[in-house]
């Protein structure tokens, strides 16, 4: 997170992490395709020829703390959505986008044969974590089980069983056709916004309320379903309770 | 990558999470003249592009007919001096939108350029005619008592007239055609950014790695050094008391103690072979030990090689005898003299043949036969240049036959290993400690020779032996160890 006070801004970096080919990028472009312009920026990609992403993908967000009528306008909370490369090659690159971020996506591949590329990806993102002074236990995480619509995949029950388990709340997604994308989305924001605002009082600075946040950014992102309904497809996994463990 | 490195050495989060974006930074300038030059020629509406510090970027705005006729007037130029000043400094607000009146009827539209939520610029659309404007204002008549109303009448008529409207549709599409580019100019500088940063972290990581390999390596160097050592000491050490023994067996044996039975002769006989036998090892190791330290003192001086052969000979005739093996010798008394250690060059032939005999079946024979020659047959194959190198050198070379069991190719290299043996049970049957060969060949190598295996036909090894026969002045003083 970075607050610049002259400009009126406050700036939040959330990583969409995970193995290869997980659909980490077509999360961004569905969030992109699921939101209306104004309040989102362009979509950046940095892909190879390959459409495999090079360095990553970012989706600026701004956010404006709405004000009443005549007032001075209110803060700025800019949020930029970055992808990391998936590719073991590219671990350094991964490293660097992973640096500052105030809440991660891990997403993760539904399909059988990819469960060992998600867990060496998680340990990798453990790893470089630590690198960077951070811990998996610290950040806010949210696991999102995205090809839901493919075969060959988790079981529904299966995912609800780890999930519950687990100390991070799971989403599942089908990323390319777009359930579960916003949901995964708005699940990290809340749990970001949460941790943010306990550790610095993000909401006094922003000039609203603590609950506010979200129902704000829905609404100046045109997305039409309400919070409550988004956060309570989170399987599992209960954002409240990952709240507290979080250190 | 190890744990608890060290800081990133880039912060790219600067970049891209905040960084201050300015159009100048992201667009050349003259791309961006060009741009408004042509917008300028599409819609006769002059242009100007501000940075958010009010620098001038772009300029497509040439002096209107009408400006430079109301400029020759005192008022006039007044005036203009304070429309412009104020245009430039006209902050177009939170709806980043106004319209500012010039004097002379006329309009400038100055609206504010965004790039990802955040105002970077200025664009000052004008001065055009708004299209209600048909004769001249009485703010331009008056301004001056030399502006003539006719004059002014038909300069206005010539300057470009737009609706509101359609300055809002031209302004739209300039700036939509500006955000490309930026989005453009700002993706190839986060990617060259980016690429640097990432360069530099696997720099980082790499040099991290390397200097872990390199406390490794020191190691390593230092246990292999700390090795020869050790191996030196302990064979220096456990020679002392061996000599002891194997000095009391033998006055035992002569009977300087008194007469022994014959089967306590026999024990005692046994006790003086095998301490021999741990004597001989312990030298071995202790010669290999100095080889392998570069510790070994070499005496140079001239050495005939016939009479080295024939004194190897006749020390190990005995033992050939006892084995029904043949030692024969053919070297030519007018072979040249070798520069070398006569002592370390005897040891070499008297290994090799040792090892011949071992390995050669009763009636069998070990042949000693040296020759002189340019070096053909000298330097391994491998090395570089042979084809020219070898015809210029003059070597000795000395070829140790036998006719025992042989050995396959494959092995050949490996035989010079310290305590190689071609089958381990060679050990048992034959004998040995398995170091003879190490020290053969680092001796010869010591002085820059080498040693090659080749067939004998039909049955039986040939170690070929090749010393360059060259005066002290081309052979190194020290000895050299690979």
């Amino acid at each position: 997170m970075q607050i610049n006070f002259g400009g009126r801004e406050i700036a939040l970096k959330l990583v969409y992490y995970g193995p290869a080919l997980s659909g980490k990028t077509t999360n961004l472009r569905s969030l992109h395709h699921l939101t209306t312009e104004g309040s989102r920026g362009r979509l950046m990609t940095l892909e190879t020829k390959d459409d495999r992403t090079l360095f990553f993908d970012m989706l600026p967000l701004t956010l404006r703390a709405e004000t009443e009528r005549g007032a001075p306008p209110g803060m700025t909370l800019r949020i930029k959505i970055f992808t990391v490369p998936g590719q073991v090659l590219h671990a350094s690159t991964r490293r660097l986008v992973l640096q500052g971020a105030d809440g991660v996506v891990f997403v993760a591949d539904s399909q059988i044969s990819e469960t060992e590329h998600n867990a060496a990806s998680f340990l990798d993102l453990r790893q470089n974590l630590k690198e960077l002074g951070l811990s998996v236990k610290q950040l806010p995480i949210v696991i999102q089980f995205n090809k839901r619509d493919l075969d060959k995949v988790r079981s529904d029950e299966e995912i609800d069983v780890l999930a519950r388990r687990g100390r991070e709340p799971v989403f599942k997604a089908s990323a390319v056709a777009g359930p579960g994308v916003l949901e995964t989305f708005f699940g990290l924001l809340y749990l970001t916004w949460t941790k943010l605002d306990r550790d610095h009082q993000l909401a006094k600075m922003l000039g609203i309320g603590s609950s506010e946040l979200l129902p704000m950014a829905a609404r100046q992102l045109g997305v039409a379903a309400a919070v409550p309904t988004l956060l309570a497809s989170c399987v599992g996994g209960n954002l409240d309770r990952h709240l507290q463990v979080l250190a | 990558m190890g744990g608890g490195a060290g800081p990133l050495p880039v912060a790219v989060e600067d970049l891209v999470l905040d960084a201050r974006i300015r159009i100048e930074d992201l667009v050349a300038r003259d791309g961006l003249e060009e741009l408004c030059l042509s917008f300028q020629a599409l819609f006769g509406i002059p242009v100007r592009i501000y940075s958010t510090e009010g620098a001038l970027l772009a300029d497509a705005a040439g002096e209107h007919e009408l400006c430079a006729y109301v400029n020759t007037t005192t008022g006039g130029r007044k005036a203009c001096e304070a429309t412009v000043s104020s245009v430039k400094a006209r902050d177009p607000g939170e709806a980043g939108d106004v319209t500012h009146p010039c004097f002379t009827g006329a309009a400038y539209r100055v609206l504010g350029l965004e790039y990802d939520g955040r105002r970077i610029g200025r664009l000052v659309m004008g001065p055009f005619l708004p299209a209600n404007v048909t004769d001249p204002p009485a703010s331009l008549l008056g301004v001056d008592p030399g502006v003539a109303k006719d004059r002014a009448q038909a300069l206005l008529a010539k300057m470009p007239r737009a609706k509101a409207e359609t300055v809002t549709r031209m302004a739209t599409h300039l700036k939509a055609a500006l955000d490309l580019i930026l989005f453009a100019g700002h993706k190839a500088h986060v990617t060259s950014t980016m690429h640097l940063a990432s360069v530099r972290e696997s720099y980082r990581q790499l040099e991290d790695k390397t200097a872990k390999l390199q406390e490794a390596f020191d190691r390593l160097k230092e246990l292999d050094r700390l090795k020869s050592a050790f191996l030196a000491t302990v064979s220096h050490e456990l020679r002392t008391p061996l000599t002891s023994i194997i000095g009391y067996s033998e006055m035992l044996v002569e009977g300087l103690a008194g007469e022994m039975k014959a089967e306590q002769a026999e024990f005692v006989k046994t006790i003086h072979e095998k301490g021999q036998q741990l004597l001989s090892l312990i030298s071995g190791l202790l010669d290999l030990g100095k080889l392998e330290s570069g510790t070994m003192r070499m005496v140079m001086g001239t050495v005939r090689i016939d009479e080295v052969l024939d004194e190897v000979a006749s020390t190990l005739r005995p033992t050939a005898r006892k084995k029904d093996v043949r030692i024969e010798v053919e070297a030519p008394a007018d072979l040249p003299d070798l520069y070398g250690d006569a002592e370390r060059l005897r040891q070499v032939f008297l290994n090799l043949v040792e090892n011949g005999i071992k390995f050669t079946p009763p009636g069998g024979s070990v042949t000693l036969r040296a020759r002189s020659g340019q070096g053909h047959d000298g330097g391994s194959q491998d090395e570089e240049g042979l084809a020219l190198l070898a015809p210029a050198r003059t070597n000795l070379e000395v070829r140790v036959s036998d006719t025992g069991i042989g050995i396959p190719a494959r092995e050949r290299a490996k035989v010079f290993d310290a305590f190689y043996q071609v089958d381990s049970s060679s050990t048992r049957e034959y004998g040995g400690t398995g170091l003879g060969l190490s020290i053969v060949k680092r001796l010869v190598v010591a002085h820059s020779g080498t040693v090659r295996i080749e067939d004998n036909r039909p049955r039986g090894t040939v170690f070929v032996v090749s010393l360059p026969q060259q005066g002290p002045a081309a052979v190194a003083e020290e000895p050299r160890l690979s």
